[in-house]
């Protein structure tokens, strides 16, 4: 998995690019808590080129959610496939985390 | 009518990079039998879910051990064997965990199964001698029969 990332008025976009699974959650985790534990606020995970997700992926994004409200920041998903949105709807997920068509709609929800 | 059904076999090492291998065997299945994007991912995911849970809790030996992965398609339906020599373990008789309402009650234990549940049209489990047995059914969608796919 290839994860590029993107600093701009306070927003962390990290854009994900690959498998998300057992094998490269972790690498995933340290990029996210790491500017977390700097101070970021305000978090996008674009899955846009992201091909595949597993239940491993899903526990990172947890992690992180909680740790955001911990800090009163937030995050936003964007431009899912539709096979990947099913997996956070499976999940139950979608129930508080916000999923959103577009990178610019993430950013103007921020 | 009345194909023979095609059947793929292979068998994965006990460890969490076999992923790659997993997910490199479905593609070219995938390519093979036409199985729309979907399919393809569903049967992964619920593949790499089984495969996760026993290697993170079947075995506590520190050997290497195989895992047995067989699929039969015929014209309709996927049929996929998982057998294992780890510890008894079926997953299918473990209770669907409640859905989350918010972050904060909510908990990842179980969330594999579920999900093999939801993806799957139907999970069986057997134990025979020291082995773990697990049965999926998958309806196959294929590319042709997915009018907003175009396999691009």
């Amino acid at each position: 998995m290839d994860i590029a990332e993107e600093k701009q008025a306070g927003v962390h976009a990290f854009k994900l690019k690959g498998r998300l699974d057992s094998n490269t959650s972790l690498a995933f985790e340290q990029r996210l808590f790491e500017s977390i534990t700097n101070g970021t606020k305000n978090v996008i995970i674009d899955f846009k080129e992201l091909d595949y997700i597993s239940s491993a992926g899903l526990r990172v994004i947890l992690k992180a959610t909680k740790a955001l409200k911990r800090e009163n920041g937030k995050i936003m998903l964007c431009a899912m496939q539709d096979y990947v949105k099913e997996v956070f709807e499976i999940a139950g997920f979608d129930a508080f985390l916000p999923i959103v068509p577009t990178l610019d709609d993430a950013r103007r929800a921020l | 009518m009345g194909q023979e059904p095609l059947t793929y076999a292979f068998s994965l090492r006990s460890d969490i990079s076999e992923l790659q291998t997993l997910g490199r065997r479905l593609e070219s299945i995938g390519v093979d039998l036409k199985l729309s994007k979907r399919c393809l991912f569903e049967l992964n995911l619920a593949l790499d879910e089984l495969f996760t849970n026993i290697i993170s809790y079947g075995y506590g030996d520190g050997h290497e051990h195989r895992i047995e992965v067989t699929l039969q398609a015929d014209e309709r339906m996927l049929n996929v064997t998982i057998e294992d020599d780890g510890v008894a373990f079926n997953p299918v008789e473990r209770q669907a965990p409640c859905l989350p309402h918010s972050v904060d009650d909510c908990r990842v234990g179980g969330l594999g199964i579920h999900l093999i549940r939801n993806l799957m049209d139907e999970v069986c489990y057997r134990r025979e001698g020291q082995k773990n047995i697990l049965t999926l059914k998958k309806k196959i969608e294929t590319i042709s029969s997915h009018p907003y796919e175009t396999g691009a």
